[in-house]
């Protein structure tokens, strides 16, 4: 490659990396976390509700009558139910109800194993929250999208890497300068960068996968199929069963016979969900859909006229279309779980790591504009970048611990206690940002607020311990150890907050006030001396 | 920077989705697993396009070549779509 489009390619690199560093970071934060989802919703809900019942005795239909006695449930909406696990005996149960004036109330109540609901799942949504800041940052209509182009430039920034890199790729696979803080920065930067690159190029992929779709989606029902989205969605395997409704009322029943007909007809599978249609209609049908454990990724789906006990749609292999089939088997890969705890473990280390790859970008950066003369230097620019590096990415952790401290110690009947937390989150994150932007010693207040970020983390704990033990104890005799997950991840993150912050931000107070390191170790030398 | 950023992404999706078009029309490939195919091929297409955009140094010249890229492979659409 020519000298002039390799230093063309490097400087996009780093310019594409400056500008989308703070919201590439959020995502592989709260992605990273997100891995853990299920555990951070059993965190935050089982110690209040944790059972030992027997999942084996989660009765569907009275679930179903229970539901139908107390709630009017909005025939035209959806109506979900979640199986529970051994792992995850507290689940829920999600539809719309119409209330007396006529509008339409969506409900989430929660179950216990043997189908007692026994409280309201809006206020426990703190894994839901940080799983949708991963997919759209809770920008509403557009943050899919905005995320997804985010996803298409930090792979652009992938490839531009490997291709500045590639010479080096082999010869410096395990080169470590200790001397030098550029150096360093810039080979801890390319050792992960190298090493998780399979990992970064998947994540890239499969996320676009997620966020963009819909572009070649449009394309392809244009170009390909004259405009009839349904010719499309018929030849990538989407299923319609819909039944024509009869507007005869039919009470739900019999729900549990057709789930031991399901078992039977999907073979080998895990049924997680059930869904109605048309509920309480002569028309009404119940869908199971479950995956095949023993394989990588295969989703099964059965669909059963109620009433009557008619199969309307039988799949035991995604859908019997190669484009769903791809697409789990990417999804699959995206969620990493296809395996077990290791997995997410490991998945969870590159993710954290992939964020310590966009800081050392940015401090490179920061680094070198330091370096030019004065007057070369955009100060504004600067600043921002500096607010970015110390409020976006120290400050999204911090919010982060805010909020697992709220999602521990609000109120459980507190009225919109989740739109609370998630307030809390955004508020925290916007004030370490703006207090950052108007600091003017940046590596004092990055190690203070790092410092302060690990206390918040490491606080959790305790107060789970202080708060909820009864509730942590009885699921741990069950042996439910998502509290404990949890609590090691928080643990993990707030080591690394409080390592980095001594290693890397006192190491740099220290390079820019050598006076102070001088006086100090004059000190040190008098007072021996005495 | 925001030029040759706006030539890759404008023609990085052109011929990514070009390009997918003119294998859907040619192969003759399951319907399902040619949108598959096409699916896993577009990202890194527009990704690929997306870096070679930034690999010039004058934004102009890397419309104007990405804009002679994009060319032919369109003109094969219509003449596909056309014969189809």
């Amino acid at each position: 490659m020519k000298k002039d489009a390799l230093k063309a390619i490097t400087n996009a690199h780093a310019w594409v990396g400056l500008i989308i560093s703070t919201i590439l970071f959020i995502v592989f934060f709260a992605g990273s976390l997100s891995l853990f989802r299920d555990n951070i919703i059993a965190w935050e809900t089982n110690p209040h509700f944790s059972s030992d019942k027997n999942i084996e005795a989660f009765n569907v239909d009275e679930i179903i009558t229970k539901i139908a006695q107390n709630y009017k449930v909005y025939d035209h909406g959806y109506f979900v139910i979640d199986f529970p696990t051994k792992d995850h005996p507290i689940t829920n149960t999600y539809f719309e109800e119409l209330s007396v004036d006529g509008e339409h109330i969506d409900r989430n109540l929660l179950l216990s194993a043997n189908g007692d609901i026994v409280g309201h799942g809006d206020g426990f949504n703190w894994g839901n929250f940080l799983y949708r800041l991963h997919i759209d940052l809770h920008i509403p209509e557009v943050g899919l999208y905005f995320v997804g182009i985010i996803t298409l430039f930090f792979f652009v920034a992938l490839i531009s890497g490997v291709v500045i890199h590639w010479r080096k790729i082999f010869s410096k696979f395990f080169q470590y300068r200790k001397e030098g803080k550029k150096d360093k920065w810039l080979d801890a930067h390319n050792i992960i960068g190298v090493m998780g690159l399979p990992f970064h190029i998947m994540y890239a992929f499969t996320g676009l996968v997620f966020n963009l779709l819909i572009i070649y989606q449009i394309s392809y029902a244009l170009l390909l199929y004259g405009g009839d989205q349904s010719k499309l969605f018929a030849a990538a395997g989407v299923v319609d069963v819909h039944q024509d409704e009869t507007n005869v009322d039919l009470p739900v029943t019999g729900i549990n016979d057709l789930l031991t007909t399901a078992k039977k007809s999907l073979g080998q599978v895990n049924i997680t969900r059930l869904s109605i249609d048309h509920f309480g209609d002569e028309s009404a049908s119940v869908t199971f859909r479950g995956h095949d454990d023993s394989k990588f990724s295969t989703q099964k789906e059965v669909t059963y006229h109620i009433q009557s006990g008619r199969e309307l749609y039988l799949t035991k292999d995604n859908y019997d279309n190669n484009l769903r089939g791809g697409l789990s088997v990417i999804a699959s890969l995206h969620f990493g779980n296809f395996a077990g705890y290791s997995l997410r473990v490991l998945f969870f280390i590159l993710g954290i790591g992939t964020c310590y790859i966009i800081l050392t970008g940015n401090l490179m950066w920061l680094d070198k504009k330091a370096k030019l003369r004065r007057e070369k230097q955009n100060q504004l620019g600067l600043q921002l970048v500096k607010a970015m590096t110390t409020g976006g990415f120290i400050g999204t952790i911090f919010a982060t611990g805010v909020g697992f401290i709220c999602a521990r110690t609000l109120p459980l009947d507190m009225l919109s206690r989740s739109d609370l937390i998630s307030q809390i989150f955004f508020a925290t994150l916007f004030s370490a940002l703006i207090i950052s932007l108007f600091i003017k010693n940046q590596s004092k207040f990055s190690a203070l607020l790092l410092k302060l970020t690990a206390l918040t983390l490491a606080a959790t704990p305790i107060l789970d311990w202080l708060l909820v033990s009864k509730g942590i104890a009885a699921m741990l005799a069950n042996q439910h150890y998502d509290v404990l997950i949890v609590q090691a991840c928080l643990l993990c993150l707030a080591l690394c907050c409080w390592l980095v912050s001594a290693k890397l931000f006192d190491q740099q107070i220290a390079d820019e006030n050598p006076t102070d390191a001088t006086t100090s170790d004059a000190n040190k030398l008098s007072y021996s001396a005495q | 920077m925001w030029s040759r950023t706006f030539a890759g992404l404008i023609f990085g999706l052109l011929i990514s989705i070009s390009v997918i078009l003119n294998l859907n029309l040619t192969l003759p490939i399951q319907e399902d697993s040619m949108l598959l195919i096409g699916l896993l091929l577009a990202f890194p297409i527009w990704v690929g396009i997306q870096v070679w955009a930034y690999s010039f140094t004058e934004s102009k010249k890397a419309w104007l070549t990405l804009f002679w890229v994009f060319l032919p492979s369109a003109l094969l659409n219509s003449l596909l779509l056309a014969l189809r």
